[in-house]
């Protein structure tokens, strides 16, 4: 069924739709519209499920996995500040492989106390063991959560859903909301491959020394190197049901690019329009869109970028020394492949600064323009002089 | 087989807990007053080790290990779960050590607490972070010499009343417990595991040879005399609000304190200090149980 | 996607899950000194002269298994009814209770338990080759060898001169101590073990025909009070038989006796004499608190209306106008001396003259002169409370013949003493009665037949002291008192306790020694590694680690620490 929902509502239609039975959450702007969402679902019983208000984000993850260990389906969503105070409990719930899904709304971590898009945030966690799948409109962002829960529960990792803060988050757009008994015939009950029973006792997150650690953590990456055939499978089927799919990556006009921007969020829709207008004059511009960036989808990008000269990656993020994480893992992904494109890094949008068609074409035209790839990432609008002050 | 003051032995043998330790008797007693449909969620702290490292258990219950801070977290999940599964009968058990409840762990317990949620809490304590070499929490009490207040007198500030912090919460019960009065530690536990409408707590002593500072033969001795010296009173909360209170010991607390090495360098007026907290804690209970 | 296909993706799962048991650890590596369980020797039963399992009598009956504590005593005592009547009770007085609130009253504890319908015999064995033995008296020595030597597989033949059986216990206890029915029953018992009672049949010391004779005659004669005018004093062992067979004597209404002598036979007769309607007035030459009598018995005495006169010495003894004339040297009681015994000597003052209208002389007896020549002429090997001339036909000397203190249950000890050696000696010679200490009790002297059987239960020679318990497990407890029925008449004065009381009475033994399955060690042990196997208790020393908990926490000292086998 269509309908005008925010982008919050959207991934909160979709948790109810995949039966979700714990939620927790602690408010954090700007994810709150999804979790008030579904705590008027519980309330009103249009979701047979417990809503736990804790009283921290650490707390909300710890709940979750202990829900998850009980066998149930679970979701929180997070943000920002709320993320980070989650940290230690996001490698928790990878290590004990469990299946928690978890909307994750980009937002600026502070001090200066910024509540608008960054997605510095969500990479800061990209050691942690979690699947994360970013999404570019409220479709994708139900599209995703649903199936973020069959991912996660054919590899027993956990998944974060990525929205924009404010752009993808609070904008409303016109979604379709698949039914409920299609759902179920896509997303089976959720039968867990372990759990904690009394019939069945066993001793869970236990020491594990020199001898063993090495094994499990090699299981974690070993079920990581499965996610993109899984993600495939994932979105075949989901296809097949509902007539949608993303891509780990999605190419739009690569084919004779001179320069390929790439990039993840709802920026990316703005830059489908700049693609479309240069290239209606004429211009080679093509578009990158990186959806799944952990695992990378190493072998995906370098096949969509086959004879591409440049790219210019513009990361809304930045690794204080290290520059843009998107470009940073790009680089990484590529450094080894004989042909391989010049990686022109941009910072751009950092704390919800708007990203305009302007903005992107100043990028493409500096990398163009540039004979090589400058060393240190290139902070596009900004006041440089007061920012070295 | 039955086991002494009733059911079933739920704990094995083969575990790493020190020569004597109070903690490992507290879980055996606990566990057998529990029963079989029992999980445990265990955080940082001895018992985490204890508990066995992969790939052994010394339990013959479920175990959930979780992030330090967060037992109060993961056993209200948890129960949401097991809600849902059907499995009401399953009693859930936070079981932490005084730093998981006092400190790091009193967030997530309070807002547990406040939440009612449906499981009890157990704090085992041995007065101070044992697992990580002795260093002080908020539950060793004053003049403690521990490895993170080792010089002169001590720590310099008293045990933080948990009891009186969850009474607070007004959950609907919450008592006081000792490995020297197994008849008793066990009927509060069943206590607890029958009342299903909010946050049940338990703060139970559990002497610790290793890090106090006496012979292991004495882990009971020590803590009979902590109850005896009432540095470790007996009672009963419920609803925050009725105290009953097991009777007052006729001991003063200059023997108990003598005999364990954290308390050795103690002078005449520390000791004669202490009685007097000692007394003034007990009058308050008592002027709590009169209201 | 279906369950199916989403199993069949199979992907790495490999993380921190454990359920394999940590008792793949043998902790028990850890240590090098272990607990075990010792079953130790109560002061209670080193004390007794008979050696007697108490705390498993008390055990037994604090469980209402009545039957199975009289058993328990008739292993090593064969008049619990007579015991737990007139013995003085040193168990009392050694028991660790003592120390803690009141100690136990094992003796109303005693007599209560003998009171139960009739058991079965007391367990013994055959004799490779079983001998004839003749004893010499059915005083409570004699009557207890022929016990434990039938039980032995002897035969035994008493030879009573008297007309009834039991001694001292029917002719010199009065009835109102031991009532003649408890005494005939328990005599009646011993000869169910197969002894053969000749009465009215005195006879001499010769073997003729015997593998060994036991004298156990006793002191039948009475001692005189050694001064002037001594004829005219009654002897006071002759008032007590007469007492028990002699038509009862009319009533003297108020007529005024006076009793010399310190003793338990001084006692009784100033209760009989007092019974008979008489004033009795006790005079003793030393102070109160030396008399030999016990002191409950005294006090009973003195409750009862008898009159004490003390550190008052007899000179001389004359008729008087209507009765007679007793004089009397008041003394003073003097330091110890090196025996311990306080000396008296006399005051300056001039006598006193006591008006009385009887005279009773109890102030001790001997032996019949015949077995004082026998015990010249027979050199004999001292044992402990007896003294036996071992050798092809050996004569054993028991009861008030022996070395050993004058008192009911010391001759029983006596008779059981004589018996086990007798046995040992004709088994194995001088090496099976040396082999004898095995049996002790404690640090002895009482013997045990259990032991002696192999039956018993072994248990180390090491007393528990009080030092040794763990007081925190009692509750201090009022005592039971018997109650103390009518004092006219010759009824048993000191009754019996109710079944409940003996029964709480008996559960306030600490049972010192003995494990009574309070499971303080399986509560309290850390690493479960106490067992509880088939009804007995043990240590699982794969897991063990020495912490020591068990033996600290036993009420009962009946662990111990100990260095492990096997290890430096």
């Amino acid at each position: 069924m269509r309908q005008v929902l925010e982008g919050s509502q959207a991934v909160a239609f979709a948790v109810r739709l995949a039966r979700t039975k714990v939620i927790s959450a602690y408010p954090i702007t700007p994810q709150t519209h999804i979790v008030e969402e579904l705590a008027k679902f519980c309330a009103e019983g249009s979701l047979d499920g417990r809503f736990i208000c804790v009283e921290s984000e650490h707390s909300a993850m710890a709940a979750l996995i202990g829900a998850a260990a009980g066998g149930v389906r679970v979701f929180t969503a997070s943000s920002s500040h709320g993320l980070a105070y989650m940290h230690e409990m996001l490698h928790w719930a990878s290590g004990a492989r469990l299946p928690i899904v978890m909307a994750e709304v980009n937002r600026a971590l502070g001090p200066g106390w910024n509540l608008w898009m960054d997605q510095t945030d969500s990479l800061a966690q990209r050691d942690t063991g979690w699947i994360q799948l970013y999404c570019e409109d409220s479709q994708e962002a139900l599209d995703t959560t649903l199936q973020a829960y069959l991912l996660a529960e054919l590899v027993n990792l956990p998944v974060m859903v990525v929205l924009d803060a404010f752009f993808l988050s609070h904008t409303f757009e016109p979604v379709d909301v698949p039914g409920q008994e299609e759902v179920d015939r896509f997303l089976p009950p959720f039968a867990p491959k372990f759990r904690l029973d009394t019939a069945a006792p066993c001793n869970l997150h236990e020491m594990a020394g020199p001898p063993i650690y090495m094994e499990m953590r090699r299981s974690i990456q070993a079920a990581m190197e499965r996610v993109p055939e899984a993600f495939r499978r994932v979105e075949a089927d989901f296809a097949a049901h509902f007539g949608r799919s993303y891509g780990a990556v999605e190419a739009f006009r690569c084919e004779d690019a001179e320069v390929v921007l790439v990039m993840a969020g709802t920026m990316a829709s703005t830059c489908r329009q700049l693609v479309l207008d240069l290239r209606a004059r004429g211009e080679r511009i093509g578009l990158l869109k990186l959806k799944l960036f952990r695992p990378f989808p190493a072998q995906a990008v370098w096949e969509s970028l086959q004879g591409v000269p440049r790219i210019a990656v513009v990361d809304r993020n930045n690794s204080a020394g290290a520059g843009g994480i998107f470009a940073q893992e790009i680089r990484a992904a590529l450094c080894n492949r004989r042909e391989r494109p010049a990686v022109h890094s941009f910072i751009a949008g950092l704390g919800g600064r708007d990203i305009t068609l302007g903005t992107l074409e100043t990028i493409y035209r500096r990398a163009l323009a540039a004979a090589a790839p400058a060393p240190e990432s290139e902070w596009v609008e900004l006041d440089e002089e007061l920012a070295q002050s | 087989m039955t086991e002494p003051f009733g059911g079933i032995e739920l704990m094995h043998s083969g575990h790493v807990g020190c020569p004597g330790c109070g903690a490992t008797l507290a879980m055996k007693l606990a566990l057998r007053a529990l029963g079989e449909q029992t999980i445990l969620v265990i955080p940082a702290c001895c018992w985490a080790i204890i508990a066995g490292g992969h790939p052994e258990t010394a339990l013959k219950v479920p175990v959930l290990q979780t992030g330090f801070a967060t037992t109060a977290a993961a056993a209200s999940g948890l129960r949401a779960a097991l809600d849902f599964r059907g499995e009401r009968d399953t009693t859930v058990v936070g079981w932490a050590g005084d730093g998981g409840t006092f400190d790091i762990g009193l967030q997530a317990l309070s807002a547990a607490a406040e939440r009612g949620e449906d499981f009890i809490f157990v704090c085992y304590d041995n007065e101070a972070y044992m697992n990580t070499g002795v260093q002080r929490s908020s539950a060793t009490p004053f003049g403690t010499r521990t490895t993170t207040t080792p010089g002169g007198g001590g720590k310099r500030t008293g045990k933080k009343d948990i009891m009186a912090i969850m009474a607070a919460h007004r959950i609907p019960y919450a008592a006081t417990a000792s490995i020297a009065y197994p008849e008793d530690l066990m009927r509060k536990v069943r206590r607890a595991a029958a009342i299903r409408t909010g946050t049940r707590f338990l703060h139970v002593y559990a002497s610790c040879p290793t890090g106090w500072g006496f012979a292991p033969q004495h882990s009971v001795k020590a803590a009979r005399m902590a109850v005896e010296c009432n540095m470790f009173p007996l009672y009963e909360v419920e609803d925050g609000t009725r105290y009953t209170l097991g009777g007052r010991g006729g001991s003063p607390v200059d023997e108990y304190l003598r005999m364990q090495s954290r308390f050795r360098h103690l002078d005449a007026g520390a000791i004669a200090r202490i009685q007097d907290q000692v007394d003034a804690a007990w009058a308050r209970l008592e002027k709590q149980a009169r209201a | 996607m279906n369950q199916e296909t989403m199993d069949a993706f199979k992907v790495p799962l490999f993380f921190s899950r454990s359920s394999v048991s940590t008792e793949s650890h043998r902790t028990g590596d850890w240590s090098f000194i272990q607990p075990s369980f010792e079953d130790r020797t109560a002061p209670c039963s080193e004390a007794c002269p008979c050696g007697t399992d108490l705390p498993r009598v008390e055990a037994l009956a604090a469980q209402g298994r009545h039957l199975e504590a009289w058993q328990a005593i008739l292993m090593e005592n064969p008049l619990p009814g007579v015991c737990g009547r007139v013995c003085f009770h040193p168990c009392e007085q050694a028991c660790n209770r003592g120390e803690f609130d009141a100690p136990v009253a094992v003796h109303a504890l005693e007599r209560f338990v003998s009171g139960q319908a009739r058991p079965d015999p007391a367990p013994g064995r055959s004799a490779a080759r079983p001998r004839r033995l003749a004893i010499l008296g059915s005083g409570p020595a004699g009557l207890a060898a022929a016990a434990f030597l039938a039980r032995l597989g002897h035969a035994c033949e008493i030879f009573e001169a008297a007309s009834e059986p039991g001694g001292l216990l029917r002719w010199g206890i009065p009835a109102y101590r031991l009532p003649a029915a408890v005494l005939a029953r328990e005599i009646e018992a011993i000869l169910a073990l197969g002894v053969k009672l000749h009465c009215g049949a005195p006879r001499d010391g010769s073997l003729a025909g015997f593998d060994a004779l036991l004298a156990a005659c006793g002191q039948g004669r009475s001692l005189g009070l050694g001064v002037p005018g001594a004829e005219l004093a009654r002897d006071g062992l002759e008032l007590l038989r007469a007492a028990r067979t002699g038509p009862a004597r009319p009533a003297a209404a108020g007529a005024r006796a006076a009793v010399i002598g310190g003793g338990n036979t001084a006692i009784d007769v100033a209760r009989t004499l007092l019974r008979q309607g008489l004033r009795p007035v006790i005079v003793y030459r030393r102070r109160r608190e030396d008399m030999p009598a016990f002191a409950p018995e005294l006090e009973r005495a003195l409750a009862e209306g008898a009159e004490l006169l003390e550190l008052h010495a007899p000179l001389a003894l004359g008729r008087g106008r209507a009765g007679l004339r007793l004089t009397l040297q008041k003394m003073r009681s003097l330091d110890p001396g090196p025996d311990g015994r306080r000396p008296v000597t006399a005051l300056p003052d001039a006598p006193v003259e006591l008006l009385v209208d009887e005279v009773y002389g109890a102030v001790g007896a001997e032996p019949d002169p015949a077995w004082l020549e026998l015990m010249a002429h027979t050199p004999a090997t001292r044992l402990a409370r007896c003294s036996i001339a071992f050798g092809p036909a050996p004569v054993a000397f028991i009861g008030d013949l022996g070395p050993a203190p004058k008192s009911v249950s010391e001759a029983i000890a006596s008779g059981k003493e004589a018996a086990l050696a007798l046995d040992a000696w004709f088994a194995g010679g001088a090496a099976a009665v040396a082999a004898l200490a095995a049996c002790r009790v404690g640090a002895g002297p009482a013997l045990s037949m259990a032991s002696y059987l192999g039956t018993g239960r072994a248990r180390s020679s090491r007393p528990v002291r009080f030092a040794e318990l763990n007081p925190a497990y009692f509750v201090p407890a009022e005592r039971a008192e018997p109650p103390v029925l009518a004092a006219a008449g010759f009824g048993e004065v000191e009754g019996g306790l109710e079944p409940a009381a003996a029964e709480r009475e008996a559960g306030r033994c600490f049972s010192c020694g003995t494990c009574n399955g309070c499971d303080n060690c399986r509560t309290f042990c850390p690493d479960v590694a106490v067992r509880l196997e088939l009804g007995a208790r043990r240590i699982d020393t794969g897991f063990c680690k020495g912490c020591g908990v068990c033996v600290e926490e036993c009420p009962r000292g009946a662990m111990a620490m100990g260095a492990e086998e096997g290890r430096p």
